[in-house]
């Protein structure tokens, strides 16, 4: 079987893609309601 | 009121008729493909028509203005539940027998000998459709865009009648005994009391004011 | 405590990290695509809990009311969607190298597909309705539907790809797998769970934000 890193990489770095940017996204909302 | 779900049960019939056709042009004339789809084809026959029909059963209330009044009754609203499943239900069958006789003519199939068996994988089947329905078709009455919410809640709910009466469909139509589908029987009865119990259970919640 | 939580998780998926790529070593059979195992099976484990979540807190509103039980469910379905997806997204990337097909009707992914499309139509829903307490009502007698629905759904993709076998669940892996995969697996499982709580918190606490903001 060969290794096949780059589907590793793939998966790893879409998940780390999609948390960040769901945990952002939670925090810049709950910024601007806190402002207003 | 009368005339209006003879209104509703005569379009469906007639919708059916034209899925029939649409199956027959994406087909084509090919006899043993069909035959191998015909289970298949049927239950996506029967969904589309419940979708539509079900979709329809607060369509009344809505109309007139009368969902107030709806939310109003007093005392105990799972008889509504009880009331407007069991019209959908005798809707849903009419249906489905038509469309029974219409496959039989157009196909060229008999569906004879397999139907004691048919009969009681299909009034399973369409009390599992019909108990979601109903209760989503609450859930929905009164949310801007229902058309398009009502099928999108119910096709996901209903792929487990959806496989079971498929499968069920496909083994009585080869002429197998019906404990050879005794699972999904068991299935199809259990997924039948899931619901209609929920939505006994639930439907006063939707009717709030 | 929210912050504290945070700081748990994020130290937890690190240490899932280290796990998963220093520790475990590269797997026989399937060479160090397995690897994204420890990614793909911790976060269809927090999807079903998210949805148990889901029923419990839906079953609790419909029983008393409370507005914070339908935070926690609304909450906890977004949840459940966004690891519902990743699962798929990793497990079709797990795939491709090893089955040779981004996707296939398999019993697993099958139902993990239909409990996605089914809680999308829960966030629709609850998006689709205004009214904040009809929203909560409607949500909550569809988050029970949809939670008695997994094990039919689960039952019936099961028979429909297996036909007659009776259902052998977690065929492979199981006791046969080596402890060190399942140590690295272990951790993953804890992190990625606080990662759920830390998340629920956080949205939640949006949640109860924008009502106030709305009121």
């Amino acid at each position: 079987m060969p290794d096949n890193w780059g589907f590793v990489l793939a998966a790893y770095g879409l998940a780390a893609a999609v948390l960040i940017g769901y945990w952002r996204r939670l925090a810049r909302k709950e910024r601007d309601l806190e402002r207003k | 009121m009368e005339r209006r779900s003879k209104e509703t049960l005569n379009a469906l019939v007639f919708f059916s008729l034209l899925l029939l056709f649409v199956f027959q042009f994406a087909l084509g004339p090919d006899r043993e493909r069909l035959a191998a789809a015909l289970p298949g084809i049927l239950w996506l026959g029967f969904v589309l028509a419940g979708l539509l029909g079900l979709g329809r059963t607060f369509v009344l209330e809505r109309e007139n203005d009368c969902w107030d009044a709806l939310v109003l009754v007093p005392g105990d609203k799972s008889a509504i539940y009880v009331g407007k499943l069991a019209g959908n239900l005798l809707l849903m069958l009419t249906v489905e027998v038509l469309l029974l006789a219409l496959f039989t003519v157009f196909f060229n199939v008999d569906l004879v000998p397999a139907l004691p068996g048919l009969a009681l994988v299909v009034a399973l089947g369409t009390l599992g459709l019909a108990a979601v329905g109903t209760l989503f078709a609450a859930m929905t009455a009164q949310v801007r865009a229902r058309e398009l919410l009502f099928p999108v809640l119910l096709l996901p709910v209903q792929v487990p009648v959806l496989l079971a009466t498929v499968k069920a469909t496909e083994a009585v139509l080869l002429g197998e005994p019906l404990s050879a589908v005794a699972h999904w029987l068991k299935l199809l009865v259990a997924a039948d009391v899931v619901y209609v119990v929920t939505g006994v259970l639930t439907f006063d919640v939707l009717l709030e004011s | 405590m929210t912050r504290a939580l945070g700081g748990l998780a994020a130290a937890g998926l690190l240490a899932g990290l280290v796990m998963a790529f220093g520790v475990a070593p590269r797997e026989a059979t399937q060479g160090n695509v397995q690897r994204i195992m420890y990614l793909h099976v911790p976060s269809v484990w927090v999807a079903y809990l998210a949805f148990a979540v889901v029923f419990v807190a839906s079953v609790v509103y419909l029983a008393r009311r409370a507005e914070a039980a339908d935070r926690l469910a609304h909450a906890s379905a977004e949840l459940g969607v966004l690891f519902t997806g990743l699962t798929i997204a990793t497990g079709s990337i797990w795939g491709k190298p090893t089955w040779g097909t981004w996707w296939t009707w398999d019993a697993r992914l099958t139902s993990v597909a239909i409990l996605f499309v089914m809680y999308v139509g829960y966030l629709l829903l609850r998006g689709m309705i205004d009214e904040r307490e009809r929203a909560a009502r409607s949500a909550a007698v569809l988050g029970v539907v949809a939670a008695l629905n997994i094990p039919l759904v689960h039952f019936s993709v099961y028979w429909w790809r297996t036909l007659h076998q009776p259902p052998s669940l977690m065929k492979p892996g199981g006791s046969s797998m080596p402890p060190v995969i399942v140590a690295a697996l272990l951790v993953n499982f804890a992190a990625f769970s606080l990662l759920y709580l830390y998340f629920l918190g956080r949205r939640v606490r949006l949640l109860g934000l924008e009502a106030e903001a709305a009121r």
